[in-house]
């Protein structure tokens, strides 16, 4: 695993949370990572509901913003002093051994994993950026309502997950 | 404003990695209430952030870059909010990772996660299209309306 080091989970929150108020402080924009994938999908798809609305081309700052996601995995990586930067399919020693070992299995359970977030957020409006970081900060109780569901259903979902397979 | 936006989420991605939040077993340690890492994470960034609303509300904010006074709207109640947040608690789960989180893993080498971005593009696209069909405000839409944000 190349995981870069940490901080202490208070600190990595605060920033978290300050970084969040600082971006909508300079540009009026609240944090938000799930609709930047409708703008991904506008890249492959000319149906009119990727285009249109927040989705509108002339202001794709959530395309940008996804971009830089990655990017800033790296740079987290590349300035951790005790690990280096390497490619691998392992989920960690928790996941690994719940996750199936078969390839094929594994890449449709992720898959399918991500499909039903990637549908979950446009359904809810919203994942955990925005509707946790910058929702629950404005106590706006459709977002604390949906960061009460995410978690159950994360809960649930782990408690069966690793009772079945480990 | 792109550059700006590309160097927020470089930022984001940075801090979330430092938090933790990119490590796939914090993830199934929260909710086993193992390790409770995360929960701390997100309760001390609801905190500052809370605190930090409270501020600009109280100062009556203007945003820097557009001078504009900031709205302080949330995201709308809906019907479909509480299947589709629990699809996405699920996925989270089956994951270990959530849409913000799992372009960062990408980012780190954590190569698992490809399939999972992937998954969520197909999930939006997916979701896209089957609502695009039907008849306008019919139900809620994709995206809401761009003047609605602000």
């Amino acid at each position: 695993m190349s995981d870069a080091i940490l901080w202490p989970s208070w600190l990595g929150g605060l920033s978290i949370g300050l970084f969040a108020m600082v971006q909508y402080w300079i540009t009026n924009r609240q944090l938000g990572c799930s609709l930047g994938y409708g703008h991904v999908c506008g890249l492959v798809s000319r149906a009119e509901a990727f285009h249109r609305g927040e989705l509108a081309p002339a202001d794709n700052w959530r395309l940008w913003f996804l971009l830089g996601l990655p990017l800033g995995g790296l740079v987290a990586v590349l300035t951790s002093p005790t690990t280096h930067f390497s490619v691998n399919l392992s989920m960690g020693q928790m996941y690994d051994q719940v996750m199936p070992s078969a390839l094929w299995a594994k890449v449709l359970l992720l898959t399918a994993g991500g499909a039903l977030m990637g549908a979950g957020a446009r359904m809810a409006g919203g994942c955990t950026s925005g509707h946790v970081i910058a929702g629950c900060a404005l106590l706006n109780p459709p977002s604390l309502l949906a960061g009460a569901l995410f978690f159950s259903g994360g809960l649930v979902t782990v408690q069966i997950l690793f009772r079945l397979f480990s | 404003m792109k550059f700006l936006f590309l160097l927020f989420g470089t930022l984001f991605g940075f801090l979330l990695s430092r938090a933790g939040a990119t490590t796939f077993d914090f993830h199934a340690q929260l909710f086993q209430f193992g390790d409770l890492r995360l929960l701390w994470v997100i309760a001390s960034a609801v905190a500052i952030g809370v605190a930090g609303i409270f501020t600009m509300k109280l100062w009556r904010a203007r945003s820097w870059l557009g001078g504009e006074p900031l709205q302080f709207d949330g995201k709308p109640m809906r019907r479909r909010l509480v299947p589709g947040a629990l699809m996405l608690g699920i996925g989270w789960g089956l994951t270990g990772s959530c849409p913000g989180t799992a372009p960062v893993m990408l980012g780190e080498g954590k190569f698992a996660a490809l399939f999972t971005v992937l998954g969520i593009v197909l999930g939006t696209y997916v979701y896209g299209a089957l609502t695009g069909k039907q008849k306008r405000t019919a139900c809620a839409p994709l995206a809401r309306p761009a003047n609605a944000e602000r």
